[in-house]
């Protein structure tokens, strides 16, 4: 099942850090974690937090374009941000679905993914001050802040992708390119619009008297 | 029965600005208030400050209009809900009297969140602090009995025991000491969050308090005894707010603060005595219940997150208060001699030497004269006892006995 905001009642657990505590049935089994991607020789642990994160990262995907469909006045970038957001909830559950194939836990939220939500909560945090700029300056802010998520989303996806091309056991090959398959695509064209849509909105600004 | 603020319709927003009568409540009456019926009030103002402060910092970090104004309206709902709670306590109840009632928070609201704790960590936190405050209300006590010739227990009316707790003199702590670990957004109970909050706030009241009335005295042991524990205040402060996770966003931050208020105003509905206490618990319960909704419908249009995906499906059992004789002196007879190494609390007789603590002590206890143990010490010496309210059997830590 998607879940957008792990918690304790959708059976969260983490890895309690130096300032960090979780009640003990809340915590992680660091040996349950170090088990993820074990048939292909990885680093469990890694490999468990980056997915956590690379997961939160979707997850925020989902807010953020929430967020800018809301507020755009251009109805082309409503449209964008609205089926952008879909396929980004659909990114998560292909993430949960992917660590539940790797024998992981979708519900583990790594300390990686914490730091991945702070700065990306950064990315809105800067609409509290949209009161110093003009609409367009703020249309810009947002369509910024997705070129900055997109291009992290699109580099956590094409390290899994690289991932895949030297790992040999077939079951987590299998698993992780099946994943990259299904999302690349639209990775691409998200990150794509979102550039180009950046550049050709400020260039045909620049080039008005 | 399962109560959910978010699914309840309060009061709409452009109607809950009450009239000057209506704001300017008549005050208990100090011979028969029920003294955990003041307990709430007290509370209750410290959640409402923060709420308050809470708010006006969040507005302090942005120039977004529609957010300024949302909070700007509701910081005013909220100062008027304050006004109205603490506007309850007599001007006949002199500061010390309302200092008791504090205290007496302090003691029994700590306890209850301790014991119903979900988190170790936090539980810990929570008994650490619980016997500094108990400490306390034991010098407060004395001190008022010194400079008004009033008995605690006509405050408390013996619903807490007042004997000395860990002694003041050895809770000075560096500010290092005072730091505590946080829980997890994403893994901590609500109800730990809740309690995070709560005691906060709490703390933070009675910090600002003391800070505030310390200097009115003229008594110069009243002076100084409202300084030393003020101090503690402040490390007590520093203690509850390093549990917040700073993970929690300005909206969802204030999204929790109405619905801690939305929590305990339910809670002490349950509770309260006072009929007319309990209608206006009653009233700012459904006021919270729409604040809460306009701080989420601000989570949903700045975050892009429904308040539901964070909060649980109904409060949880609510906070009351009732004594904790019995869990106090088990606290006390087990961890007294607790101190704090950074965020980690370690037995006394495992402090290092060259401790931060023990130089933080040599420092500001030196020249002899302390406070807390100088008011007990002119207590003797005026009256040849010191002040204990003791109703299930001598102290349980046998060096704190009186000798």
């Amino acid at each position: 099942m998607l879940t957008l905001f792990p918690t304790k009642d959708t059976g969260a657990k983490t890895l309690p850090t130096l300032m960090t505590i979780t009640a003990p049935e809340q915590q992680m089994a660091l040996d349950a974690l170090q088990q993820l991607g074990a048939s292909a020789g990885l680093n469990g642990l890694l490999l468990a937090n980056l997915l956590s994160c690379f997961t939160q990262l979707e997850r925020d995907a989902v807010h953020l374009y929430r967020v800018l469909a809301e507020r755009t006045h251009n109805d082309d970038w409503r449209e964008r941000y609205e089926a952008f957001g879909k396929e980004s909830e659909d990114h998560v559950r292909i993430y949960e679905e992917l660590i539940t194939k790797l024998g992981g836990d979708p519900q583990y939220v790594s300390p990686n993914a914490r730091m991945s939500e702070y700065k990306d909560s950064k990315l809105l945090e800067a609409l509290l001050l949209s009161g110093s700029v003009d609409e367009f300056t703020l249309e810009l802010t947002g369509l910024e802040a997705v070129i900055t998520a997109e291009q992290q989303c699109h580099s956590n996806w094409e390290l899994l992708a690289a991932l895949a091309d030297q790992v040999d056991d077939k079951a987590v090959k299998g698993a992780i390119q099946g994943a990259v398959k299904q999302v690349m695509p639209q990775e691409d064209e998200h990150l794509t619009w979102a550039k180009s849509t950046w550049q050709k909105t400020l260039l045909g600004t620049l080039n008005q008297r | 029965m399962a109560f959910n603020p978010l699914t309840e319709r309060g009061i709409p927003i452009d109607k809950q600005l009450r009239n000057w009568s209506q704001l300017n409540v008549n005050p208990y009456d100090s011979q028969t208030v029920d003294p955990y019926t003041r307990c709430r009030i007290i509370t209750m103002n410290g959640i409402e400050v923060e709420a308050i402060m809470n708010a006006h910092q969040f507005a302090r970090h942005t120039d977004n209009p529609e957010v300024k104004a949302k909070l700007a309206y509701l910081r005013r709902i909220e100062q008027q809900q304050q006004k109205a709670v603490n506007w309850l306590l007599p001007g006949k109840e002199s500061t010390l009297e309302v200092t008791i009632g504090y205290e007496q928070v302090a003691i029994d609201l700590t306890a209850f969140l301790a014991r119903n704790e979900p988190d170790p960590y936090v539980k810990q936190t929570l008994d650490f602090g619980l016997l500094e405050d108990f400490d306390h209300l034991y010098r407060y006590a004395n001190l008022m009995d010194l400079i008004e010739g009033k008995k605690a227990d006509r405050i408390t009316r013996n619903y807490t025991e007042v004997m000395p707790g860990r002694p003041t003199i050895l809770e000075h702590r560096h500010p290092y000491d005072d730091i505590r670990c946080h829980y997890d957004a994403h893994t901590a109970a609500p109800l730990t969050k809740l309690h995070a909050l709560t005691i906060t706030a709490a703390e933070q009241q009675t910090m600002n308090f003391y800070m505030n009335v310390g200097p009115q005295y003229q008594e110069a042991i009243a002076r100084a005894l409202y300084q030393e524990i003020a101090m503690i205040e402040e490390q007590h402060v520093t203690q509850y707010e390093s549990l917040l996770d700073p993970l929690e966003t300005w909206f969802q931050r204030e999204v929790m603060h109405h619905y801690n208020e939305c929590y305990l105003y339910y809670s002490f509905m349950q509770t309260e005595v006072d009929r007319r206490i309990k209608d206006l618990w009653e009233l700012h319960l459904n006021q919270e219940i729409e604040h809460l909704r306009i701080a989420g419908e601000m989570l949903k249009k700045f975050e892009g997150m429904d308040p539901a995906e964070m909060l649980p499906k109904s409060l949880p059992e609510p906070t009351k208060f009732e004594q904790n004789k019995d869990y106090v002196r088990d606290i006390l007879a087990t961890q007294v001699d607790l101190r704090t190494l950074g965020p980690t609390f370690v037995p006394l007789d495992q402090l290092p030497e060259d401790s931060l603590y023990r130089e933080y002590q040599e420092t500001v206890n030196a020249g002899g004269f302390v406070p807390s143990e100088q008011v007990i010490k002119d207590v003797q010496e005026k009256s040849g006892y010191r002040i204990a309210f003791m109703t299930e059997g001598p102290h349980p830590v046998e060096s704190l006995r009186e000798k």
